[in-house]
């Protein structure tokens, strides 16, 4: 019965061991519960030792040294508890068998260290994150979280993609075959991710600026006020996409129709921008060019946009950017002073004094003020 | 049907036009749980589907949301009405007007078309019976010229519903 006890706690320490180094070989950084360590008996600290996964290859030699020390520790604290001759084991038995945690390091070892990003939950394995690295270069989170009866259920994904594969399971399944599937999935998605990545780099998308990887809409200047919300098929990249026209109806009305003439001249062997110009018989306008300012101008809070349109109407204001913030640290709202001041006086509850408008932030009520005239 | 009534709308100014086409490209991104947004290429009135949540009264049920937008939109609170037939529930009348205070004095330009529908539907599941407002009848009989019910100037006194 003893040596049985022995076994287990040598078999609970082991994991309590590897707990802590995928943390560290993958963050480079001290694990939170790096110290809070136990040890087995001397049979018990022979083992752990032996089992603790080497450093990876190209590991930085700082992260290297912090590994090399946390060994050393670890063998420190085996002597003590030996000396002691009192091994010391869990009081309470964890929600899962210390046979899931060392079948779980096996398998992530076949992974790949190097690519596990984190781990949290239920002593740092249930739910895994790993870098994965595409073809074209582009870098993707894959999210696994393991169940509680895994491998009996498959793991759930969480990812940046379109839509995820659908998972070829079985009991005998491991993290690699989890990854394999993954990258297969990525492969399939390049064409539609080139796609994407010419109508950015070709048209004059305005929305959305900083489009993810599962995006798959795009809002698409066509000048004079007139837009193409574009929806591309994730599955069929190539293929007629759904569109949607936004603008003022009067040049509108001779693209929806050409729209409806000639998409059937849609063809998959052509490029999507040459497709839209054809389709539409309209020679597309290629982005404007960069302006970096942009990227650091905040939307304003009422009017979603980061610059006034251009118009008489606006006076100096045409096309401005949001020059009013809501002085709530926990706001901090920003706006523009016309779009304030709009909203300040189609209101009941605005207070005037001299030239100044006070009324409240639309969203946090805190008090806000702004004055009437430009000067 | 005075439900179909329409207020004479001018064009949406360059500000609402702009915004509104944003709210629109979120709501295809992510489109709130139980609506679905007719298509159409009129951005000054949207249509949505509108299905019961599960587990409440109206569970499996399919209403429409009609939302006119007024040209100064933010500014201006939209007009949420049910299209024919409208649900049964103390605070909406039978040609489709909704009492909720977010659709007039409480509007904000904080809000989009997907909390003002999230709201409703709200008020929907937190129905304690299908009846109609005490004066409905009443209500809807001073409405049949096609009033709006942003002319109307309403008495909000329920928390619950």
């Amino acid at each position: 019965a003893a040596l049985v006890e022995l076994r287990r706690a040598a078999g609970e320490v082991a994991a309590q061991e590897f707990l802590s180094t995928p943390l560290l070989l993958a963050n480079g950084e001290s694990p939170v519960n790096g110290s809070d360590r136990r040890s087995g008996g001397e049979g018990g600290s022979r083992r752990v030792v032996a089992l603790s996964p080497p450093p990876p290859v190209g590991i930085p030699w700082r992260s290297r040294a912090t590994a090399m020390a946390l060994h050393a520790t670890s063998s420190r604290d085996s002597v003590r508890a030996a000396a002691e001759g009192e091994p010391e084991w869990a009081g309470d038995a964890s929600r899962r068998p210390a046979a899931f945690y060392s079948a779980v390091f096996a398998q992530i070892e076949e992974v790949g260290w190097e690519r596990l990003v984190s781990g949290k939950g239920d002593g740092g394995v249930s739910c895994l994150v790993f870098r994965i690295l595409d073809d074209q270069g582009r870098n993707h989170l894959l999210e696994i979280t393991l169940p509680m009866n895994y491998p009996s259920s498959p793991p759930c994904l969480v990812a940046d993609v379109p839509y995820l594969p659908e998972l070829q399971w079985s009991k005998g399944s491991r993290l690699k075959d989890v990854v394999c599937q993954f990258q297969e999935h990525l492969k399939i998605l390049q064409d539609y991710w080139s796609i994407m990545d010419d109508i950015d780099k070709v048209l004059w998308v305005v929305d959305p600026t900083k489009p993810t990887f599962a995006m798959s809409h795009r809002r698409i200047a066509l000048g004079d006020d007139c837009y193409l919300l574009l929806h591309v098929n994730v599955r069929k990249p190539r293929s007629l996409p759904e569109v949607r026209f936004l603008g003022t109806d009067g040049k509108l009305d001779r693209l929806i129709t050409n729209w409806r003439k000639y998409c059937k001249k849609w063809s998959a062997d052509k490029k999507f921008h040459e497709n839209l110009s054809t389709v539409l018989d309209f020679a597309l306008p290629p982005p404007p060019s960069v302006n970096i300012e942009d990227d650091e101008q905040v939307d304003c809070g009422i009017c979603y946009a980061k610059h006034l349109p251009i118009d008489d109407e606006l006076g100096t204001h045409s096309g401005g950017t949001t020059d009013y913030t809501c002085e709530n640290p926990s706001c901090s709202r920003a706006f523009h002073s016309v779009c304030l001041r709009d909203w300040l006086r189609a209101i009941t509850t605005t207070r005037q004094s001299f030239d100044v408008l006070f009324g409240n932030c639309p969203y946090c009520s805190d008090p806000v003020a702004v004055k009437i005239t430009d000067r | 049907m005075t439900s179909s009534s329409s207020p004479s709308r001018k064009a949406l100014s360059k500000i609402a036009c702009n915004r509104l086409q944003k709210e629109l490209a979120e709501w295809q991104v992510s489109p709130p749980s139980g609506f679905k947004y007719r298509v159409s290429d009129n951005l000054q009135r949207w249509v949505i589907e509108v299905t019961g949540a599960a587990g409440t009264l109206y569970a499996g049920e399919t209403y429409q949301l009609q939302v006119d937008f007024p040209e100064h939109y933010p500014m201006e609170a939209p007009q949420v009405i049910f299209l024919n037939p409208a649900p049964m529930h103390p605070h909406i009348y039978s040609n489709g007007h909704i009492c909720l205070d977010i659709l007039y004095d409480s509007w904000s330009p904080a809000m989009t078309v997907s909390s003002v529908c999230i709201s409703i539907l709200s008020m929907l599941s937190s129905s304690p019976a299908k009846q109609r407002p005490q004066d409905n009848d009443r209500y809807v009989r001073n409405c049949r010229n096609g009033r709006s019910p942003k002319e109307t100037r309403w008495w909000f006194h329920d928390d619950k519903v």
